[in-house]
Formats: C-alpha cells, structure tokens, sequence
C-alpha cells in the first residue's frame, strides 16, 4: 500500500537527477525531452518553459521556435535543464524548404521539417540533413511503406505528434488518432526512428513525461516507446552538437591531441 | 444501505493533481470535476471512465494556481492519469496540469502533495521586450498581459520599470 505513493515520489527525484546524463555523452540513457513552441510564436517564453520543464521533470527543452529569444548556457545553469536551440522549418514546397535546410542546417544542433503535404513528407524523410519530420499527419500529409523505408535509410525522426489527443476533441481528434496508428505501425513495421512531443505551444500545454506515457499507453503505443521517443530528442541534441564541434572530422574520426608519450 | 465488510471494498488511489492557468482566471471544483469526467469518456469511453472513477475529492484554487486530488480506482491509475493529462481547458480557460503523485489514502495525498499553493502573487508594470506591460509575478514565474492575451514569462525574460 505504501509503495505506492514511494515509488511516485522516488520517481520524480530520479527523473530530475536523470538530467545529469545529458552533459555527459557516454551516457546512453537520456532523460525525457520535450520540443517546444516559444514566444514569439507560442504563448511563453524559453525560460518559462524550461522552469516548467524542470519541476515536470523533463531533462530537455527543444526550442522549435527561430525566432525565440534566449541565452541556453544561464538557463541551464540556473535551471539544470538542457536547452536546446532548434528550427523548425515551415515552407509551402520541398523546394523553398531545402533552401531553408541549406541556410539552418550550420547554426542549429536540431533541424526538423513541419510536415503536411506528401511532398513535405517526402522531401524531410529523403534528406540526410534533417533531423526530424515534424507533424507527418497533420492537415492533407499522409505516410506510407516507402517514405518510413526512406526515414529508416536516411535518419531522418518521425515524429509522433500528441498534441491533437491531449488537446482536439471529437472527429479532429479521431482523425488525428487514425493518423497515429497508421503512423505507428509503419515506423514500428520498418524500424524508423522516432519522437514523441506534445507539440506545447504554452507551459499550460505541458505534459509531464509520465503523463505523456499514460496518454501514449491508452491510446495503443506501448509505454516504453513513448519513453524512447521522448529521450531521442536529447540523443539527437548531443550527436549533433558532437558533429558540430571542432574535434569532429567525420562518424569514427576526430582530432585529437598527441600523447605525450609519442614525444 | 450498509456499507460493505473492508475486504470487498474498492481499493481507491488518491492522484494529487497540480493546476496552473492564467491569473484572473476562476475555476470552480463543479466545473473542474465534469471536464476531468469529459476527459475520462472522451479517451476511455463510458466503460473505461465507469472504471476509473475519476471523482474530484478535494479542490482548490485561486490566482492562477490551483491542487485537486482525484479517486480512482487502484488498477485505473495510468488510464485516469491519461485522462487528466487531456484536460487542457475547464470552460474554455486553459489549464496546465501535472499528477504530482498518487497516494492510498486522501489523508496521505493532502500531506504528501497538497498545501503547497502557490507564493505570493504581486502585480507590476514590466518591460517586456521593449514594452511596458502588466505583470504578474509568483515564486520567479511572470504572466504578462499582452494585447493579444497572456504570455508566461519568468523574472529573467523582464526589467522593472
């Protein structure tokens, strides 16, 4: 009986200590992250968000918004959440988003395409430069065997959009559901990688992880996918930021000093 | 009718439940209790929330921030806790909410979770950006009011004028 409410509390400290993983990149456990929409764009700002994220017991904060106005590094010490800067690109046509992917791909860890056409779709899942297809279902986009091959080949996340199930009612949500199992048995059928998010567009919107797994489990995702695809986010985060640092010459190769033994 | 001998009792679990919406918004616990019910039909289906519960116990709020601790059956406690985590409005007022945690009594719920409402709230002007805006203030967390509705901030994001 008491283990119970033990076991609640304990998980909640163990979460927040969990955030420790993510400066350490030899982890291979990352804490649950979550990608938000910040203001301008969203309805609070980075570092609400990030204060929400900590006592919710997130590890992560993914900003998907460009424009957002923040400083990761005194977030990060203030708050022990990992703040990661991100795009999420929004264009009518594959081609005016390539042209977005060459110009963001330098300056963000994480670049992500919103989704929602089958030629959006198609294009994020074919790019070895995109890290993350955002929203696949959403509006007229639809998914299908050969672009979860494509992802799978080229890497590129699918992601797993909750925001319709925590937040639309009636047909907009059974649809979106729909979209979900389809989604669902592709990505598993073909192996592709994934995340989950919330899609939060305010720190209102937010979902504990545990929360997020409950939602994920009642609606036919098993629990530890959920979790999986919380945590890839912040996997992404640090293997990009590992590409990006100077040491980094290609997957396998980077530049080390000498030994002082070889002297 | 007389109630039943303790070991054919429903074993309940008490979900402490933390809220947060805009200040100024009120939220009532009748209101409160019949969107956690929405919520429950609404993803579990009538037998899945007759299985649940769902049955708001204690309720309070006031100033943006709010605590609720809701029964549900022993076995229900994730399907309820997906059920809370899709309310996100009561009356068309946006709620933030979080299961802080579940306990097996409601005493041990209060102590363990609850009473820990919020801080003291203060109201000031702001600069915002570049804007002179109403403030909010509670416990490092700013709402600002904006003209097109509130933005959550913290005392980081603004300077006082």
């Amino acid at each position: 009986m008491s283990d119970g409410p033990g076991a609640d509390g304990t998980d909640g400290v163990s979460d927040a200590a969990g955030t420790d993983d993510a400066s350490d990149d030899g982890g291979t456990s990352h804490p649950p992250y979550e990608a938000v929409t910040a203001h301008p764009e969203g309805d609070a700002t980075v570092s609400r968000y990030v204060r929400a994220a900590r006592e919710y017991g997130f590890g992560g904060v993914v900003v998907r918004t460009r424009g957002a106005e923040f400083d990761a590094d005194a977030l990060e010490s203030r708050y022990g959440v990992d703040v990661v800067p991100a795009v999420e690109i929004a264009a009518d046509a594959p081609d005016s988003a390539s042209g977005s992917v060459g110009n963001f791909r330098p300056e963000f860890p994480l670049l992500s395409v919103r989704g929602g056409t089958d030629a959006l779709n198609r294009f994020a899942v074919e790019q070895d430069r995109v890290d993350v297809l955002a929203r696949p279902m959403a509006g007229d986009g639809d998914f299908n065997h050969v672009l979860a091959k494509a992802a799978a080949t080229h890497g590129t996340r699918v992601e797993f959009d909750f925001g319709p199930v925590l937040r639309a009612s009636g047909g907009r949500r059974v649809k979106a559901l729909k979209g979900l199992r389809k989604l669902r048995e592709l990505v598993f059928q073909y192996d592709a990688p994934f995340v989950v998010s919330g899609r939060p567009a305010s720190h209102l919107e937010l979902r504990a992880p545990r929360d997020l797994v409950a939602v994920g489990e009642a609606v036919g995702f098993p629990a530890d996918a959920v979790r999986a695809g919380l945590a890839e986010w912040g996997r992404l985060a640090a293997r990009n930021r590992e590409r990006q640092s100077d040491s980094f010459i290609s997957p396998g190769v980077r530049l080390g000093g000498c030994e002082e033994d070889d002297r | 009718m007389k109630h039943l001998p303790k070991h054919v009792r429903p074993r309940w679990r008490y979900l402490a439940v933390g809220i947060e919406t805009w200040p100024g918004a009120s939220l009532s616990r009748g209101a409160f209790q019949r969107e956690a019910w929405y919520a429950a039909q609404n993803l579990l289906g009538d037998a899945g929330s007759a299985d649940a519960d769902v049955t708001v116990v204690r309720f309070s709020h006031a100033a943006g921030a709010g605590e609720a601790a809701v029964r549900a059956r022993r076995d229900e406690v994730d399907a309820t806790r997906a059920a809370l985590a899709c309310l996100d409005a009561v009356d068309g007022t946006p709620v933030g909410l979080r299961v802080r945690g579940v306990s097996g009594t409601i005493r041990a719920c209060e102590e363990r979770y609850l009473g820990r409402a919020g801080g003291i709230r203060d109201e000031r002007d702001v600069v915002f950006g570049t804007d002179r805006r109403r403030g909010h203030a509670r416990d490092g967390a700013v709402d600002i009011e904006t003209p097109s509705g509130f933005v959550g901030a913290t005392d980081a994001d603004i300077s006082d004028t």
